[in-house]
């Protein structure tokens, strides 16, 4: 090992090499004429770019091509062979082989009106979602998007509840007060009736599944209420659900409780696993009659909460806590009449 | 600061159940404090009824049952003419309420359907009681008084002589040049010179429209006209160098006869009106007039940025707690108001209020530090116009306002654009602005008074407590 070295001492005559320079390269000051055609820097971070993480999160969008020409094809093929035998049966008059065309035909033309029909109501729904997000976005004049919006809603012109919202709306109010007095007028009717409809629908399905007796019918009576309460919310804001955009929409209520609800589970977690265990004192029945009665609460709020065209305020948004008190109330009255 | 007891058992109780506030209605004169005052009472007397307030969350909700006038605390103040104010609005042809010319309270019961989970405890309908009180806005400016000593008045009002308001008080300059304020003080000559500095305030006042003009009861004397208390006038080219100078003088002297009737005028005037009615705010509204400080020019804008920023140095702002609620209120909300909101058209409303925001931005960022919200509005507490629209070029529909001037005539007019920010001088000496002024509506007494955006700042700051 060596010893540090000691100090030492350079005369300030002495020669000595430069020390070694790195070739940095400075751009001397450059001057243009203040007149000259110059664009103001944009610094702003270009608008897609969070969307590369959104699309990420986002499931992927596809259009079934696949499936799309699958049915296309074998509805056109199908008119097309109908129509043909019924010509060689009219020819060769055999009778009851036209006939069986004429079926076929009116058959294949049933099929295209639902597939139509189906296609149609999907896209009542994304149209519903993009002016969803216009408004909050405001995106252009906020009066002619609620115009817009009621009608989509199927409001006519006269409906008492756009007439008080007309009268209460002045010339200077801005979006944001015409939103308040739009989702007072027209929108919050609506939503104490969804909120009297999650309530009801889901004290039912937990007395329903406290008393059936089979797990299999369990299940079942738990699907078919869910999605007839999606159903039902859907039918309040105007939108008629066909059979895809239901399952589109279920899907989509599902995928956001899953992300988007998971933190609000999770705070509410304890207090719902505290009246379980209450109510499970009470008999095991009762305490998943709750469990999923509180399921098919959270999954009305969410769908409400997704399907309202203006999203609720902080202090507005309907809370599971409020369900939870009058579920349990129902289920208590339940066990009390039981004769035991 | 020490702490300020509530007048009686009955006010401790109410405050400590938070069902008192008290309403700052701060405004320089001719701000529109008297009208917004009335208009305030006539809402909430309306309110569920005729009045539009669909802004004003428990009034949407339904919740309010009404308002009355009940008895105020101190009975040696005089009430707020509300009744005169209606009957002026109401005759033909209809006028604007008076100025105010002394203080008034008012003390408004609003009573409510409760929302909370505690009314079942206490009761579905609950009361919140209002304190209003209006106020000469002379007299505002004098606050900022108790925080200077003669000599630095001296210094902020010569700070103040811009050219224009030199030549108002030309008169009182001429002679007060030729005083020596070292010199033995002469009764009727101080009189003279204080007289004369009275008639520079009134002229700049009325004639230039300034708003920062101190002292306030010059304007507005009262039951002090004449006394020795107003005998008093800022002496001109004073510096931090003459404190010494003259603070060897006899008591005799100009300089500290002048300084003993400036801070006896700071102690008996100033003073208890400040600690009676400034001291006990729990919500505040800012009102100005912005409109009017524009038709004046670039001089009196200057100037009124400087005595709202000086001003609402004078109020306690924070947050609140139980304990400061009841002994050392402060005030935990602020509305800034640019009033006369009716003389523009609506689409120039959010410039109206970025322009009241920037000409508030000093105290708007020491009020963020000490986090009291606040927001801006752009009202009109009585709606004197109606906004309508007419062909204008090229398929554009321009919009108008439809009134009545204040001579009588009957108009349709675009007011003019309202700047975002304030103008250049270049602007200034181009173009400058022009905005009429309108004459109320007609109005039967029976009704509600008409209004812009009085009911979102009403639930801006009342709301929270009407739940």
């Amino acid at each position: 090992m060596n010893d540090p070295r000691p100090g030492q001492r350079f005369s300030l005559d002495e020669t000595h090499d430069e020390f070694p320079k790195q070739n940095i390269e400075i751009t001397p000051e450059l001057r243009f004429s203040p007149a000259a055609a110059s664009q103001p820097l944009i610094d702003a971070p270009p608008p897609e770019v969070d969307s590369a993480l959104d699309r990420a999160l986002a499931h992927p969008r596809k259009r079934r091509w696949g499936l799309l020409t699958l049915l296309g094809g074998s509805l056109t093929l199908g008119a097309v062979q109908a129509v043909e035998t019924f010509r060689e049966a009219w020819l060769g008059s055999d009778w009851l082989a036209g006939a069986w065309s004429v079926l076929g035909f009116f058959a294949v033309g049933l099929a295209g009106a639902m597939l139509g029909r189906e296609l149609f109501k999907l896209r009542r729904l994304r149209r519903h979602a993009r002016l969803r997000e216009a408004v909050e976005d405001q995106d252009g004049d906020t009066f002619a998007l609620l115009d817009q919006l009621r009608k989509q809603m199927g409001l006519s012109d006269d409906d008492p509840h756009w007439q008080a919202f007309l009268k209460a709306h002045q010339q200077h109010h801005d979006d944001g007060e015409t939103r308040t007095l739009f989702a007072h007028h027209v929108l919050a009717p609506r939503d104490a009736r969804a909120r009297q409809m999650i309530t009801r629908m889901s004290g039912e399905t937990a007395i329903m599944v406290a008393i059936s007796p089979l797990t299999l019918l369990d299940m079942a009576l738990m699907a078919w209420r869910n999605l007839r309460l999606v159903d039902r919310i859907a039918a309040l804001y105007g939108l008629e659900l066909g059979y895809a955009s239901r399952l589109a929409l279920f899907r989509a209520v599902l995928t956001n409780m899953a992300f988007a609800g998971a933190s609000e589970i999770a705070t509410e977690a304890s207090m719902d696993l505290l009246s379980m265990n209450l109510a499970g004192k009470l008999s095991t029945r009762a305490g998943q009659g709750l469990g999923s009665g509180l399921l098919t609460a959270r999954l009305g709020l969410r769908t409400l909460k997704m399907l309202r065209p203006l999203p609720f305020s902080e202090s507005e948004a309907p809370r599971i806590g409020d369900l939870r008190r009058q579920l349990w109330q129902q289920l208590k009255q339940v066990d009390k009449d039981q004769p035991s | 600061m020490a702490l300020t007891l509530p007048q009686n058992l009955n006010d401790l109780l109410e405050r400590t159940l938070d069902r008192q506030v008290r309403l700052a209605v701060t405004g320089l004169s001719q701000a529109g404090k008297t009208a917004f005052l009335t208009s305030l009472v006539n809402q909430l007397r309306h309110a569920g009824l005729d009045a539009r307030l669909d802004l004003l969350t428990p009034v949407r909700e339904g919740r309010i049952l009404g308002a009355q006038r009940i008895n105020q605390p101190d009975l040696s103040i005089p009430r707020f003419p509300y009744d005169e104010g209606i009957a002026a609005l109401s005759s033909a042809p209809p006028r604007w309420p008076e100025a105010t010319r002394g203080i008034s309270e008012l003390r408004l019961s609003i009573r409510y359907r409760s929302r909370t989970r505690s009314r079942h405890l206490l009761g579905e309908q609950a009361q919140l009681t209002l304190d209003l009180i209006d106020y000469p806005g002379e007299w505002l400016l004098d606050l900022p008084l108790l925080k200077l000593d003669y000599l630095q008045w001296c210094e902020r009002m010569a700070e103040l002589m811009t050219e224009r308001r030199k030549h108002y008080a030309a008169p009182f300059l001429d002679a007060v040049a030729v005083l020596d304020p070292t010199m033995d003080a002469d009764e009727q000559q101080l009189a003279e010179l204080a007289a004369r500095y009275a008639g520079s305030l009134h002229k700049a006042r009325n004639e230039g429209g300034y708003t920062y003009v101190q002292p306030g009861r010059f304007l507005l004397p009262g039951e002090l006209a004449g006394a020795p208390v107003l005998q008093f006038f800022p002496l001109p080219d004073l510096g931090d160098a003459d404190r010494e100078r003259f603070a060897a003088l006899p008591a005799q002297s100009i300089y500290k006869t002048l300084e003993a009737r400036f801070e006896h005028y700071k102690r008996t005037v100033v003073g208890p009106f400040y600690r009676d009615y400034f001291r006990r705010f729990d919500r505040q509204i800012v009102l100005v007039d912005v409109l009017s400080a524009l038709n004046a020019g670039p001089d009196v804008f200057g100037d009124l940025r400087l005595a709202l920023s000086t001003l609402m140095q004078s109020f306690d702002y924070g947050r609140r707690s139980l304990v400061n609620r009841l002994f050392n209120p402060r005030i935990d909300r602020l509305a800034i108001a640019a009033t006369k909101a009716d003389h523009v058209t609506p689409e120039q409303h959010p410039r109206l209020l970025s322009l009241v925001e920037a000409l508030l931005a000093e105290p708007i960022k020491d009020l963020r530090y000490a986090d009291v919200p606040v927001r801006a509005f752009s009202l009109a507490a009585i709606r004197a116009t109606e906004a309508r629209t007419v062909a204008g070029n090229a398929d554009q529909q321009q919009p108008v306002l439809k009134g009545t001037t204040q001579d009588g005539e009957d108009v349709l007019l675009f007011p003019g654009d309202v700047p975002e920010q304030l103008p250049d001088a270049d602007f200034w000496q181009r173009q400058g602005f022009t905005f009429t002024s309108f004459r109320p509506a007609p109005f039967t007494a029976s009704s509600a008074l008409p209004h812009i955006r009085m009911d979102a700042a009403l639930d801006w700051l009342l709301g929270d407590k009407l739940r």
